[in-house]
């Protein structure tokens, strides 16, 4: 079943080629922001955790980290709330809007951010609804962003529970339409549910674009605090990145462990 | 009285009529089949009585009580699916107590009555597995457990055993069976496979285009078809034209002559056929095909194939392609049909 005890040399190779490849700038900039001092000698003199101690103590840091953490799951509950119906009543009452389903909740991913955070700076920096330079901005527009990642997820979920016939069964034994969804729908899709959460959650918290264009430092998210302090020290930066590194390896490798348990 | 009384039950789904005033009473603890082809609305019929479809007009009563608009919750109709429909969070124990907690009972007599249940469909020491780790045999079991455990006016069965395989199958049939006889559960099962309505039911409904074309005893409807349609769908039945009837045995008919493949008979000298048989008729073997305890042959005679059944009594009673013979068919067992 398992080759890879009996892989030739070649297939080796290639293998550690590429882990080495992808490994060395996350092994140097670690070894960076772990060193006093890395720019006079080829190795770095002495090391030191003075630059993860800075940067947790960093008041700035810790704000922009408590906003990105804010944005995103404020954006997460949004559509958690719009799809867990959205995907329920498609499935279960209107399956044949399946394939108009899938085109809409695509159209995030058909405009670029570029493109269309200049749009919506021209739609909300004034007018009715000024929300530039504010978190709601950020939340809605992470929001949409989202929106595929959490659908396409449950469908796949939803797909291989057979609903209507389930949905039947519950009824026949006494169950309505509301609880059969909370006892029984919804277990059934928790994993698949969690993986896209923290899936969702890991790409956002990284989302540089929209958070530079439409707030700024009017409202510092992580990846915007990053961005202003690339003139800085470059340990400091280093550190900075392990952390945000660390945390979103957390968050992808619960994703990917639940998405295997669903599976 | 009838227990179940379905009376001028319509449905269409977008102007395309399902079924069409469909009318039958069941007698408490019938179990009866609803058998035809995919697509004859038999499965819809079932559904609507279940309450998972509204139809457009007609009446359902149960116990003489109309429950043709309530809701699937309300009517004390349990269902088993094809797709078994079993709910995957919950161990076989869960899905069976489903219901009774659906009804609010104490925990210690819905640890009674699934205990009874799981024992009733032979599944004891499975209690705690999940449905994804049981095989397609168990599953059904716990499908009907499910349903049975809930005490049902009336049990419906949605081609339960179409997904399994054929010893399964066989098995979890006779078990059905025991099981409804058991219980003197009123109960309704759809299936296409005839031998499944013949072994299991008290009475066939043979269903064609959303119309009931036949229903009686399993016996009556293999014997005495009531039309074409039902000849050619139970048994391997020759539905001889009325020209065909007139060249072969001299007889003037107006509707199709239906003649069984065992009550035609290849005859032997020396052997006694009694009064009913009609005259030798002409013949030779075509082909055979060998179904085991039984040898069916494709046999010429007057212009038509005929297919003949005969009991397997050995190689030596194989009659090669070409072999002349002598014809006698059973003149009581000839139907015709329109």
């Amino acid at each position: 079943m398992n080759n890879s005890s009996r892989a030739p040399l070649p297939a080796r190779l290639t293998v550690a080629g590429l882990v080495l490849l992808l490994a060395t700038p996350i092994v140097i900039t670690l070894i960076y922001s772990l060193s006093a001092q890395w720019g006079a000698h080829i190795l770095p003199s002495g090391f030191t955790l003075d630059w993860y101690l800075s940067l947790w103590s960093d008041s700035r840091f810790l704000a922009a980290f408590g906003r990105s953490l804010l944005v995103c799951l404020a954006a997460l509950l949004f559509s958690l709330l719009l799809i867990l119906p959205t995907l329920f009543v498609v499935f279960y009452y209107f399956p044949r809007l399946k394939g108009v389903m899938n085109m809409v909740i695509l159209l995030p991913f058909a405009v670029p951010p570029v493109v269309s955070s200049v749009g919506l700076l021209q739609l909300y920096a004034g007018g009715p609804l000024p929300l530039v330079g504010g978190p709601w901005i950020l939340i809605f527009c992470y929001f949409t962003i989202s929106l595929p990642f959490m659908y396409r997820a449950l469908a796949n979920n939803l797909e291989a529970i057979n609903l209507p016939d389930l949905m039947d069964a519950a009824h026949l034994l006494g169950a309505c339409t509301s609880r059969a969804f909370l006892q029984l729908v919804l277990p059934n899709i928790r994993n698949g549910l969690l993986a896209a959460l923290f899936l969702s959650f890991s790409f956002l918290f990284g989302e540089f674009v929209f958070a530079n264009m439409l707030v700024g430092t009017r409202f510092e998210t992580l990846q915007v605090y990053l961005y202003s302090q690339r003139t800085g020290s470059g340990h400091f930066t280093s550190a900075m990145v392990m952390s945000y590194f660390l945390f979103i390896g957390l968050a992808t490798w619960f994703a990917l462990r639940l998405q295997k348990r669903s599976a | 009285m009838h227990y179940l009384e379905v009376a001028n039950l319509t449905k269409s789904f977008n102007q395309t009529p399902v079924f069409n005033n469909i009318s039958f009473d069941i007698s408490q603890g019938e179990f009866i089949t609803l058998l035809g082809p995919s697509g004859c609305g038999k499965s819809t019929l079932l559904r609507s009585l279940a309450g998972l479809i509204t139809p457009d007009r007609g009446q359902i009563r149960v116990a003489g009580e109309d429950i043709t608009w309530l809701k699937p919750q309300q009517r004390g109709i349990g269902m088993v699916f094809q797709s078994y429909a079993l709910f995957p969070n919950l161990t076989v124990a869960g899905n069976i107590a489903f219901g009774l907690k659906m009804q609010r009972l104490d925990t210690k007599d819905i640890k009674r009555r699934v205990a009874e249940a799981v024992e009733l469909v032979g599944l004891e020491g499975r209690e705690s597995y999940y449905p994804a780790s049981l095989s397609g045999g168990q599953r059904q079991r716990v499908a009907l457990a499910r349903a049975l455990v809930v005490r049902p006016r009336i049990l419906l069965l949605d081609e339960p055993l179409s997904a399994l395989d054929a010893p399964i199958r066989k098995h979890l049939r006779e078990q059905i069976r025991a099981i409804q006889q058991q219980l003197k559960l009123t109960t309704l099962f759809v299936t296409h496979d005839q031998e499944e309505a013949l072994t299991l039911s008290d009475r066939v409904f043979v269903m064609n285009k959303g119309q009931i074309v036949q229903a009686d005893t399993a016996e009556a409807v293999y014997t005495r078809p009531a039309n074409d349609f039902v000849a050619g769908f139970m048994g391997n039945y020759n539905l001889l034209t009325p020209e065909q009837a007139r060249q072969l045995l001299g007889l003037e008919i107006q509707g199709r002559l239906a003649v069984r493949p065992e009550s035609i008979y290849i005859r032997e000298p020396g052997r006694d056929y009694g009064p009913a048989m009609t005259p030798p008729v002409m013949a030779s073997v075509a082909s055979h095909q060998l179904l085991g305890n039984v040898i069916r042959y494709r046999i010429r005679a007057a212009g038509c194939l005929l297919t003949v059944d005969r009991l397997n009594r050995g190689a030596d009673a194989l009659l090669p392609a070409g072999s002349p013979l002598e014809l006698l068919f059973d003149s009581t067992e000839l139907k015709e049909v329109a």
